[in-house]
């Protein structure tokens, strides 16, 4: 199984290299509004992965009978102020967080830093969750179920 | 506009839609997985962190297909470089080369620095454009909208900041 995630990475990837959502010119343009093509991949991604879900949610299971399950997803005031810093975080790299991968496979170097950023940031996120928790009001942690 | 990698004319956006819609929906008929990235970065910390946070069963069971699939996109950006025209190791970062003009060691603290923001604010959000962006969105939640237009509307004015008002 871990073979068959590591293809569809790399299908993914592929995607995102050739499309210009991995690219810091195309990244700029969009935040710019001087050019469209990541807004047309989102909306498209969006708009056919959307019904297709419908579709797969009605039906109820996975190509092996196992029963597909996804629990709501409660609102938080993290959703904001993350948005914030991760939206920062994207204009500055022009990377989100697949793209760093992708960027690095494709040999761009400083890619590498934006990575190494990143899992310092995820790090310290954990380390600080028990202090954020409260103030932010975010879910207890589940230790049993993950949210995935 | 021709893509940074090899000055390549990128491909029809409906084109990458499409897959990623394809990627998105294969991956959760076969793997019975949501899609979602930031999450791996977690899931590497938790290899040498110890904290409760890293021991979720959300988190763990990323080991076995998270993991893997984050090393699939490294794989796919090798695969567009050496199909594209060979892969070696760069520094080019189109715009900001033009515009800004810092060395590597700016780009590498530049890039450190919004790495930072990009993990811990994708953590704090619980979730990233492939999370929230993607898949959220197309399972029409409301806390996934919120991020995204949170995201959306702090990129925007980043980049306007960096480049219509600091470098104007």
């Amino acid at each position: 199984m871990p073979v068959f995630f590591v293809m569809l990475g790399a299908v993914f990837g592929l995607a995102l290299s050739r499309s210009g959502a991995a690219d810091y010119d195309f990244i700029q343009g969009m935040f710019l509004f001087t050019n469209f093509q990541l807004y047309g991949i989102i909306g498209a991604a969006v708009v056919l992965t959307a019904p297709g879900l419908w579709l797969l949610k009605r039906y109820g299971k996975t190509m092996t009978g196992e029963a597909i399950t996804l629990p709501a997803r409660l609102g938080h005031r993290g959703n904001i102020y993350g948005g914030i810093l991760f939206g920062i975080g994207w204009s500055i790299t022009g990377m989100c967080p697949g793209p760093i991968l992708v960027n690095i496979g494709e040999g761009k170097l400083y890619a590498l830093a934006a990575l190494a950023g990143a899992l310092v940031g995820a790090g310290a996120f954990g380390l600080l969750y028990p202090r954020l928790q409260a103030p932010l009001r975010l879910q207890p942690l589940r230790m049993g179920t993950g949210e995935g | 506009m021709q893509l940074i990698l090899h000055d390549m004319t990128p491909i029809h956006w409906a084109v990458a839609g499409a897959v990623i819609a394809a990627v998105t929906l294969t991956m959760l008929f076969v793997g019975n997985r949501r899609l979602g990235i930031s999450t791996g970065f977690e899931d590497a910390c938790g290899l040498v962190l110890n904290a409760p946070y890293f021991r979720r069963s959300g988190a763990l069971d990323g080991r076995t297909w998270r993991l893997p699939f984050l090393g699939g996109l490294v794989l796919g950006g090798v695969l567009s470089a050496v199909l594209g025209g060979g892969w070696e190791p760069t520094w080019a970062l189109g715009m900001f080369d033009t515009e800004v003009g810092w060395g590597p060691t700016g780009k590498v603290m530049w890039m450190f620095g919004g790495g930072l923001l990009i993990g811990f604010g994708t953590r704090l959000a619980g979730g990233c454009t492939s999370g929230h962006g993607i898949f959220g969105l197309s399972n029409l939640e409301v806390p996934s909208l919120v991020a995204t237009v949170s995201f959306m509307g702090a990129g925007v004015v980043t980049t306007n900041l960096l480049y219509r008002v600091v470098l104007a």
